[in-house]
């Protein structure tokens, strides 16, 4: 019975949207016809403000007075916007966008502008009742900006050493990544029998569910029923020489969570970056190697010289893609040390911003902190997409 | 030995060189795998083993029974295949016809958008799990579908938007443009030709919204408060929590989730793969 309710339940919110979709065709669609109209101006002023609010009023069951004023200024510039910069041109491109921007608008641009609003208030558990009753926080100004700088956003970590820790995090990732694709790549991109069969064993990482991935490796680390810690422990007793260097079971966990994060990571990363270079490859022509053997170059020269240059247009958006991932991977993190009694010596700005919101329920604080995070990443990404234009300047 | 055996005797050491290493790489890719398998089949009193053979001694399914009797299991899959299907129905429909408005024609603010598109995707991970919480609780669509469906519709639209902009680029205009002298309007043209003709990144695109809603985890943990109703993320998560005692039943719900997910992927993983390079190079 439950399974059928919810079946309705998801086929009517399909529909529902549907017939939004549908409103705000129309809504646009009139805009375009009729925008030049006289009459139409205090005619949307009047019709389309009382539509939201009803719509406004159905899903929150309130209806302030202020809603409803900021539904007609809302209303009033678009009618100006569509008399003085879209008048009445391109029709169906802006309608064939609409759906799908007024959804980022609302689930993506919105929720930022909010999260930039929140940075400057002080939500956080004791408030935030207030705010579910009266809408009204406290104003801060830019001591949440202060209180990042200089406090932990966890319990003892502080905000440079998971800068320091994010960087390093990133650097290594995408370095193993990128060394390890590159082998493999290297090595399949022979003619040799089971090619396919590799190639799927190799991308097997890539395609399992991350959880599962995840949870499992962190299974394989555990102190004593994990196949690291049994295998070290077999070497250490076979060889004794080796156990007096050092070699044996590591508390992985919890003694170095960084490094064991970090090989998870690269386990999981290195697929996709081997398809993507292992592509690359198979587009270089080669008559180039042929021309280079003639002249008589090693291969470590054909390496240098004909591959790594070719392949550059491929790698940099990919090597881009794969910064941002890493960077932003709290997946790996969280699900290793994230539980309840989890050690922070993991941590990096990214899991630490939802553990800041989720686990210490500091909202505005977080917010505060996504901004700053936001901002570096955003420098990155400006930063490889000038490499990448370079790259492709140069060709 | 004279000198051409000695070469082919070269190449053949090379070759094995390269087989051998290949089949290292692929052991290590594999073996976790093979382990969650080894663990599942574990009876109940040697889940601590610390055997390392894969089919252990004493086989058996037990912990794929006790999962499907003693836990939501089946209710979790449900849940997550109910949110995914509706996320992805709702957020490939809506990046296809975006798309093809990116594709075909200019208009002021275009260059905008998908510069909007792009730097949408330097968000960091979280940053939006907290407004979109707290909207989320203000609906009062706390720990239902729809928190989770509306959460999730518009997170992969961007990247499919992309995708599927690129596949539409190497349509050639003169299908339409012959389509519109015999008299179909422009959305005709689109529905009857366009969308038909783009069927594979059609799916890309369903695919990768597919996967991303399926494997999500961090939004869920968040919306979603009550076993009823988990999505299997959490459900494992769960189990493979605290209580190590389930340790088999994780793994038994594990390979119940990988195995279909690793099909699916292993089949489309050509056209992936494709539309991830098409997507990134017309950058």
């Amino acid at each position: 019975m439950d399974i059928l309710r919810s079946v309705y339940q998801v086929a009517g919110f399909i529909v529902l949207i549907s017939l939004g979709v549908a409103v705000l065709e129309g809504y646009f669609y009139y805009h375009f016809k009729y925008y030049a109209r006289s009459w139409f101006f205090p005619a949307a002023l009047t019709v389309f403000p009382l539509l939201a609010l009803a719509g406004y009023y159905g899903v929150t069951w309130e209806h302030p007075l202020r809603v409803w004023a900021y539904f007609v200024a809302a209303e009033a510039l678009v009618c100006a916007a569509f008399r003085n910069i879209v008048k009445g041109r391109n029709t169906l491109p802006y309608l064939l966008l609409a759906p799908a921007f007024v959804g980022l608008a609302l689930l993506l641009v919105y929720p930022f502008m909010f999260e930039v609003y929140l940075s400057f208030h002080d939500l956080k558990l004791t408030t935030i009742m207030m705010w579910k009753n009266t809408g009204h926080i406290p104003f801060v100004g830019l001591r949440q900006y202060w209180n990042v700088f200089t406090t932990s956003p966890l319990s003892e970590v502080s905000f440079w050493a998971l800068v320091g820790r994010t960087l390093v995090w990133t650097f290594s990732n995408v370095f193993f990544h990128v060394l390890g694709g590159f082998a493999l790549a290297l090595l399949l991109n022979n003619s040799i029998r089971f090619k396919g069969v590799y190639r799927t064993l190799l991308v097997i990482p890539w395609a399992m569910p991350q959880v599962v991935a995840v949870l499992a490796m962190r299974g394989e680390f555990h102190a004593t029923n994990g196949f690291v810690n049994i295998v070290l422990g077999r070497i250490a007793a076979a060889f004794p020489f080796l156990a007096h260097l050092g070699v044996g079971p590591v508390q992985w966990l919890s003694d170095y969570p960084l490094l064991t994060c970090t090989i998870i990571n690269v386990w999981l990363g290195i697929p996709f970056m081997m398809v993507v270079i292992l592509g690359g490859l198979q587009s270089i022509s080669s008559s180039y190697y042929d021309a280079a053997d003639i002249d008589g170059a090693s291969y470590f020269q054909k390496l240098r010289y004909i591959t790594v240059p070719l392949i550059r247009p491929v790698l940099m958006p990919a090597l881009t893609l794969g910064t941002v991932w890493t960077f932003n991977n709290i997946n790996v993190i969280y699900l290793v040390t994230g539980q309840a009694g989890g050690t922070e010596q993991a941590d990096i700005l990214v899991s630490a911003l939802y553990k800041a919101a989720f686990t210490y329920n500091r909202y505005s604080y977080s917010a505060a902190f996504a901004i700053v995070v936001f901002a570096m990443l955003f420098f990155i990404s400006v930063f490889y997409l000038h490499g990448f234009d370079a790259a492709k300047d140069e060709r | 030995m004279t000198e051409k055996e000695k070469r082919i005797l070269k190449r053949r050491l090379k070759f094995l060189l390269i087989h051998v290493a290949i089949v290292v790489a692929a052991a290590v890719c594999v073996y976790p795998l093979l382990r969650i398998f080894s663990v599942s089949l574990r009876p109940g009193d040697k889940l601590f083993s610390t055997d390392l053979s894969i089919i252990p001694p004493n086989a058996t399914f037990k912990a794929y029974s006790d999962l499907l009797k003693h836990t939501l299991f089946l209710r979790w899959m449900w849940n997550s295949l109910v949110i995914t299907l509706a996320t992805s129905v709702i957020g490939v429909s809506l990046a296809s016809t975006a798309a093809y408005a990116f594709s075909r024609f200019r208009f002021p603010g275009k260059k905008a958008g998908l510069i909007l598109l792009l730097s949408s995707q330097m968000i960091p991970a979280g940053m939006l799990i907290l407004p979109l919480f707290l909207m989320i609780m203000k609906l009062r669509l706390m720990n239902t579908y729809l928190g989770m469906i509306i959460a999730y519709s518009v997170s992969s639209l961007p990247f499919s938007i992309w995708i599927l902009k690129g596949y539409y680029d190497t349509i050639p205009r003169s299908l339409e443009e012959a389509a519109l002298v015999d008299g179909t309007s422009q959305v005709g043209a689109f529905w009857r030709i366009i969308l038909p003709l783009s069927t594979p990144a059609l799916s890309i695109a369903f695919l990768f919204n597919f996967t991303t809603a399926w494997n999500e985890y961090l939004v869920a943990r968040v919306v979603l408060f009550s076993s009823q109703q988990y999505t299997w993320t959490l459900g494992l998560f769960e189990l493979q929590g605290q209580y190590i005692t389930q340790w088999g039943m994780f793994a038994a719900g594990s390979m119940l989730v990988t195995i279909p997910v690793l099909a699916v992927f292993l089949y489309s993983s050509k056209w992936l793969i494709s539309g991830l390079t098409l997507g990134s190079v017309k950058g």
